[in-house]
Formats: C-alpha cells, structure tokens, sequence
C-alpha cells in the first residue's frame, strides 16, 4: 500500500500505545522482584505470584466472582434466549416496546441499579448478598443475552424453522434439532461476553457484598485502595492470561468477530 | 397451543425479572426511597441544584466525559479508519488488539495509571530525571487522570462502532472522489466521514455515558478530591447514609445518560434521513 | 378420485388487507400446478397456506379430502422447497436429507435406503458427507428437493425454487425438475412470476391477480386466449388495439403486418387496416421492431423490410386469425 497517511497512522499508533501500553505496564510489575510498585522493575520474580495467590481474600473473591458470573450467566441465558426467539422470530403488538425493554439494563448507570437493588432487595426485603448479587446480575447481563443470541437468529434463515416443521417436525422438536444448534455461536459468544461482563463488575458486587460474599474485582479494589504493592499487579497478569486463552478458546469455536459484533 | 401462549411463555420469565430486579426496585430507590430522615428526593434534589459543590461535581463529571469522547474520537476514530482499510486478512487480529482490552477488568487497567500518574510513577520520574525541577508534578487525582483513566476504558467502544460503520463504506467510493480531482485529505472529510457519522455518533454516545456512570476508574484517580457523580452518589450511599441523597444524585445522573442518549438517537435519525 | 389440494373460498387478510380473496383451487393427483403471479398477488401467501405456516382468515383446506385448515404443518404431509433452500447448516447432505424420515420415525435400514434413492434422484450421491455451506446453488437446489420428496409427501410445494439461480443453471434446473416430477409421479404445486417457467413446467397454471384468480388453464389455452388484459399483459402482450368497432384486442407484434405503398395497394380483406406514422425502428438482425401511431394508439410490430425509417407513412394490418378479443372486466387493471 501506498503510505500517504502520516496524520491518521500517527493518531492511531498513538491510540494503540495507549490502550495497549498500560497492561503491558502492569505484566512487567507482576514480575517485579523488587518491594514496591517501581518501573522498570529492579529485576524477575514470581514471588508477587505466589503473595497473589496465596492471599484468602482473593481466594474467596475469586470462588464468588467464578460462582456468581457461571450462575448468572446460565440465567440471563436460560431468560434471554426465549425473549430472542420472540423478539426475533414473532411479530406482535408493542414489538420494539419489549426490545427496548429487555435492553434498558444496559442503559442505566450501574451503580444506580446496585444501589437500587441494595436498597431494595438486601434492605427493604432482606434478601441475601448472594441472591442479590445473583438478581442483579443476571439483570445485568439479560441486554446480552437477548442481544447476541437475537443477532445470531436474524442472521439464520426464519425458513430453516419452517422447513423442519414441514418435514414434520413439532414446534419443541424443531427448536431442538434446528434453532438451537443455528443458534450456538451466538450462545457462545453470548455466554463468554456474559461471563466477563459479570466477573469484571465492580459497581454491583460493591454495593451487594455481604459477609463473605465479595468479588475478585471488589477485593483487588480494596487492595489497591490500602496498599500499593506488586500483588495486584501479578493477578491482573493471570486475569489477563485467563481473559486472552478464553478470548483465544472463543476465536477458535465461533470466530471473534461474531463475540464484539454485538 | 395458541402463538399468543406461547408468545407469553416466552416472553414471561424475562419480564418478571425484570418487573422484581430492575423497574420496581428502580423506580422506588428513584422517587420514594426508604429513607427514615429524608424521604423526599425532589427537596433532596432542589437543595442539590443550588449546591456549588454537587454543581460543581455536576460541572466536572461533564467536563471530563466530553474531553473523554473527544480524546476518543480523535484518537480512536483513524485508528478505525486504518483498521478498515487493512489487508482482510490482518483486520480481525488488530481489531481484537483494540477491543479486548474490554474484556478486562476496570481495575486491571486503573490500576495501571496508578502507576503511571502516581507520586513514584514513570512520568514524575521521568520529570525528576530531566533535572528542571525537584518536585514533581501533582498528576494523581486530578482531573488529568481522570482523562487519561477514562480515555483508556472507553477507546475500544469508539473503535469497535467507528470500525463497524466505516467497514460498510466502499472503499470504491473513495476512488471514485480522487478521480473526480478529490485529494485523499477532501475524499476522507468528504466522503468517509459524512458516511460514518451515524456510526460515530453511536460510539460517541457510548464513551459518554460511559464516562459519566463509571465509578471505579474515578474512585482511584478522581478520589475524594475529584469526585464524580458517580463517587458522589457512592459517597452518599455507602459513606453518609443519606438515601434521598444518594437518590437525588441517581436522578441526576440517569436523567444525564438518557437525555445524552435521546438527544444522539435524534441526530443519527436526522442524519440518516436526510 | 378425490383431489389431493382443494381450496373452499380461502381468504387471508393481513392487518385488514386481503392477501387472498375467496380463493378456490383444485389439484388433482399427479398434476403439476403453477400459481402465478406478480409479487403481491397473493401467491406465496396461498402456498404458505396450504403448507400450514399460515392460518386461513376465511374458508376451508382439504388435503387428501380430509380437513386441513387449522392442522399444523408437521401434521400435513408435504414437501416444501424454499425460496433460500432453508437447508440446515449444521447437518450434512445426508442429515438434512434424512430429517423427514427421522421425524417419522423410519427405521434406519429404510432411512438409509430412502435417503440414499433421493440423492440418486437428484443425482448428488457423492456429496452426501458434505455440509450446505461447501455446496453451490444448484447442488443446494437439488438437495433441497431431494429433502422434500425423501418423505413421500402428498404435495411437493415449490416456492419460487429456481429465483436464486442464473440464468443458464436455472433453465437446466427446470428440465430436471420437470424430470424428476415425471418420474416420481408427485403432485406439485410451484409458486413463480416467471411465466416462461410456468409455461414449460405447468400442466394447469392458474393467475392471481390481487388475491383471486384471473384465469386458470392448461398453459397452452391460457397462453393463446388470455381472458383480460391482466393476463395477457403478464404473459408479455404488448400490443392493446382499440379497434374502430368498439372492441379491445391484443396481438403478437409479430403476426401485425406493415404495409407500405410499395408492397401492395391493395387492403386485406380480413381483420382491421389502419394508416399510421412509424415513430421509431429497431434493427434486431432478422428483424426489425417498429412503433407505429395511429390516432394516438400505438401498434408494435415486427417487419423484415429492411427500408422502414422512422416517419414514414404505412398502413398497419391487424389479420382477423390473431387478434384476440380481451373483454372488459372488473379485474382489469388501470394502464400501467
């Protein structure tokens, strides 16, 4: 290619440093040897690793955030999908009333939603952290759900549905051998999104922590909030590896563009 | 079974989450909070508009979300651009590079200007080492980090709408307006950009409210020095108990996204029609 | 013998708007039936019907004599192919082929057995293992047929099946399909707005014009008679001729005769003669195609008088044998 876009290449390799700079940053702290937080670090350890992983707090925040994102992410799955089909496949009076609905989740502030559902579910009703975490959540990532399994059935043929049901298929029999399996790389895509999405939150699991009900991100924050050393840095490296092996793990199932075309 | 069944079966347990995890506890956390001192959000909220400090916090909050889409647009929208106008074979691979920073935690990449911005971090030692100066610039809880923090959670989302709509543009269009005496720089500003507004103005809405609600990345950079709506309302929720406080500022900061958001709607239908 | 489709009055609305009026239709056993129509005309709509994928607003649906009308399509025993083929992505050939077997629980030696005479129909047995998306759009179009007849259905609903194929592979498409119909003896009906594939495939053709039928025939009677000037506009007349008595008629362009000074004096006894301007003269290499005005009505023709310029004064003869009368009736559509 001919290079005639001085001004554009720069601006862009300007925004690549960074977002890309930063978390590079934080990979070469988890690494550090020395006491602090200091770049370029004095030399190579694992030692900040094993301080990550041996620390309770975020052992325990890592079972809550892997048990709340799993659940939540099955239930915004399990109510979202059917509204898909529905949204999708059906016309009906107040149609885009019902989309936009489902969607709204993802309009608000979460923090006003926490702070809703704290107020709300763990005070008024006197629901327990984790059902409240589970309730807000799964209200959290419905808006995925519905949206990326809903893009996955718009880009499937409505007659593939037909067509089985002519060749003698019932309505159930024919979303299980036909709909569903057209619809998996969206499910994936889905539920991969969903899960992130649940696990990363912050604003949510702040405000819906109990006694021993805390997330990874909530811990981390935390930690970093009352002390400033290497710790966070090293499990934000392993965060890092585990998000990039399911992001790669995803490419590799249903293709990446279908997981951020969203 | 009749279809209105089934419609209804489909549609029902969705909506009866929603109806008990997000309307009922939104609306009565917005307008009638439990509260046992103040109960009355809109006096709670009057008060609030003749406050020169939540106006103030109110002020800021704007502030640093327009020069965040602003730094996301300039930076975010070329890269885009380039990303577009890459071989096939190489978009997917530098799209993933620019978007999966998404998929990780705020904290993760806050965390990062910690060490970046702080007291010890790469830039005042970087200052310090120059030798101009022994005291090294105040960068950590200012409305700069703020700015930096935010530009780099949010970039993504203007890449991914920007790259969406402008891998729609024919690049034969751009052709077509250098031979018709078009340098690149007009065919782009003539062009490109007229075609990927609608697209732009999605991402930018989103850098916006984005901006304006994210909470964690100002709790760290903004502190208590440079509170946001959002540290506002968590300050008020969780620090002073007051609940028609915290309301009030939930109202303000709600009412802020969705009229961002209407107001966008309008213009990309406007701009797609005419 | 009873009919195996028959259509009692159907009617279809949709949000107040009839799609199909008070529609009757018969097909018999073995009978290939052509619905015809441009779009809008309701033709889809009254395949969709008889398929199940939509309810009837009004009137009855037999199949095989017995009550249809509000069976689900899984229970109707037919044979669809679609428009997009509908093929299922995630099965290969011989699944999707199997599918309607499957369903009805056939036993796998006879699945297997019956899958594999389907593909040998269609001529496509080496491609059983493979997946729709490593397929072109012809061999898509024949296991999408191959699917449909693998279940022995009662009716084979054809829904614009070959619309998705140029144009060379869709006139080879055609004699296979006609093939294919012969051998198997299956009834079928065949939803299409191409005329030309009506004509060749059909041995009845029935016309819809805004949800009812404007004529219905063997191909051949309807092409020579067209009942309105719907119909024979639809079956590319072009020529609409007011003549001096009153009435309206239609002729091929080439069956008009251009008569100019040199070629006789003399007026043909039969038909109508008028004088005329020509006002515009195509070369076609045999032929040449020729506007000729008279009175403000304009008359196409075809002429191999070479020496015909624009402007010249002639008459035009219109012989008796090809005029065809077009009554004046209510399905009549304004001069489009």
């Amino acid at each position: 290619m001919i290079r005639r876009r001085p001004v554009l290449s720069l601006l862009s390799a300007l925004a690549m440093v960074f977002l890309l700079g930063p978390i590079l940053l934080v990979v070469a702290i988890g690494f550090s040897s020395g006491d602090t937080v200091e770049f370029p670090p004095p030399g190579f350890s694992l030692r900040w690793f094993d301080q990550a992983l041996s620390n309770a707090s975020f052992q325990q925040g890592l079972l809550t955030s892997l048990l709340v994102a799993a659940a939540a992410t099955l239930f915004a799955l399990v109510l979202g999908i059917p509204v898909a089909l529905a949204v999708q496949r059906r016309t009906f009076r107040g149609h885009k009333a019902v989309e936009t609905l489902f969607l709204s989740p993802a309009i608000v502030p979460e923090l006003v939603l926490g702070f809703a559902l704290f107020q709300q579910l763990m005070v008024t009703m006197r629901i327990t952290a984790l059902g409240a975490l589970l309730i807000g959540h799964t209200v959290l990532l419905l808006p995925y759900a519905v949206r990326v399994t809903g893009a996955s059935l718009a880009l499937s043929d409505p007659a593939l549905e037909e067509a089985a049901r002519g060749l003698g298929a019932g309505p159930l029999r024919a979303f299980f051998a036909i709909t569903l399996p057209v619809m998996t790389p969206g499910i994936v895509s889905a539920a991969v999104l969903s899960f992130l999405t649940s696990f990363n939150n912050v604003p949510l699991s702040l405000l819906l922590k109990g006694p021993g009900i805390s997330t990874l991100p909530v811990e981390m924050l935390n930690y970093v909030q009352f002390s400033y050393d290497p710790t966070v840095a090293a499990v934000s490296t392993l965060l890092l590896a585990a998000t990039v092996g399911a992001a790669l793990l995803t490419e590799r199932l249903v293709g990446f563009n279908k997981v951020f075309s969203r | 079974m009749s279809r209105k069944a089934t419609l209804g079966l489909l549609l029902a347990p969705g909506l009866a989450l929603l109806a008990f995890g997000f309307a009922y506890p939104f609306a009565v956390t917005l307008f009638a909070p439990p509260a046992a001192e103040h109960p009355d959000v809109l006096g709670k909220l009057g008060a609030m508009l003749t406050d020169s400090y939540v106006l103030g916090v109110f002020a800021r909050t704007v502030r640093v979300a327009v020069t965040v889409t602003l730094v996301c647009l300039v930076l975010g929208f070329p890269t885009a651009y380039l990303i577009a106008r890459a071989p096939k074979s190489r978009q997917g691979l530098l799209l993933a590079l620019a978007v999966f920073p998404l998929l990780l935690s705020t904290v993760v990449r806050t965390f990062a200007w910690l060490v970046i911005l702080g007291r010890n971090g790469l830039i005042s030692d970087a200052v310090l080492a120059t030798g101009l100066t022994d005291r090294p610039p105040e960068l950590l809880y200012t409305e700069f980090a703020l700015v930096a923090g935010l530009t780099q959670l949010f970039m993504p989302l203007m890449i991914l709408t920007s790259y969406s709509s402008l891998s729609q543009i024919d690049p034969g269009l751009e052709d077509a307006a250098r031979g018709l005496g078009a340098s690149p720089g007009r065919a782009f500003r003539r062009i490109v950009l007229p075609l990927a507004l609608p697209g732009v103005l999605v991402g930018a809405t989103l850098v916006f409210a984005g901006a304006v609600t994210a909470f964690t990345t100002p709790l760290l950079l903004g502190g208590s020095r440079n509170r946001t709506l959002a540290t506002l309302l968590y300050d008020y929720a969780n620090v002073k108990l007051d609940w028609g406080g915290a309301s009030a500022v939930a109202l303000i900061m709600t009412v802020l996204v969705l009229v961002v958001g209407w107001a966008s709607g309008r213009i990309s239908a406007k701009v797609a029609t005419s | 013998m009873t009919p195996v489709v028959q259509l009692d009055a159907v009617s279809r609305e949709f949000a107040g708007t009839a799609a199909v009026r008070e529609l009757d239709l018969t097909v018999r056993r073995g009978e290939f039936t052509a619905l015809l129509g441009p779009s809008g005309c309701g033709k889809t709509t009254t395949l969709r019907m008889i398929a199940g994928f939509l309810e009837p607003t009004a009137g009855r649906i037999l199949l095989e004599g017995e009550d249809a009308t509000r069976l689900p399509p899984e229970r109707r025993n037919i044979g669809m192919v679609f428009q997009s083929y509908a093929l299922f992505p995630h099965m290969t050939v011989e699944k999707n082929v199997a599918f309607g077997l499957k369903m009805r629980g056939i036993p796998d030696g006879e699945l297997r057995t019956r899958t594999g005479e389907a593909l040998e129909l269609v001529g496509l047995s080496h491609l059983a293992g493979r997946k729709p998306k490593q397929l072109s759009g012809g061999q898509q179009q024949r296991i999408a047929l191959a699917r449909a007849i693998a279940v022995r259905p009662s009716v084979l609903l054809l829904d614009e099946p070959l619309s998705n194929l140029d144009a060379r592979l869709r006139i080879q498409m055609r004699q296979e399909l006609a093939r294919i119909q012969k051998e198997t003896g299956l009834t079928a009906i065949l939803v299409t707005h191409d005329q030309e594939e009506a004509l060749e495939l059909a041995d009845s053709m029935v016309i819809l014009d805004q949800g009812t039928v404007a004529q219905q025939g063997a191909p051949r009677e309807v092409f020579r008679a067209p009942a309105n000037r719907f119909v024979a506009e639809f079956l590319g007349y072009e020529n609409f001729v007011e003549l001096p008595d009153g009435r309206t008629v239609t002729i091929r362009p080439e069956h008009v005769e251009v008569l100019t000074s040199e070629s006789t004096d003399s007026t043909p006894s039969d038909g109508t003669t008028v004088d005329a301007v020509l006002t515009a003269v195509r070369f076609r290499g045999t032929d040449c195609v020729v506007t000729a005005v008279s009175q403000g009505r304009t008359v196409l023709a075809t002429s191999s008088d070479f020496e015909l310029r624009s402007g010249r004064q002639v008459r035009v003869h219109l012989p008796a044998a090809h005029t065809i009368d077009l009554p004046r009736t209510k399905q009549e559509l304004p001069t489009s």
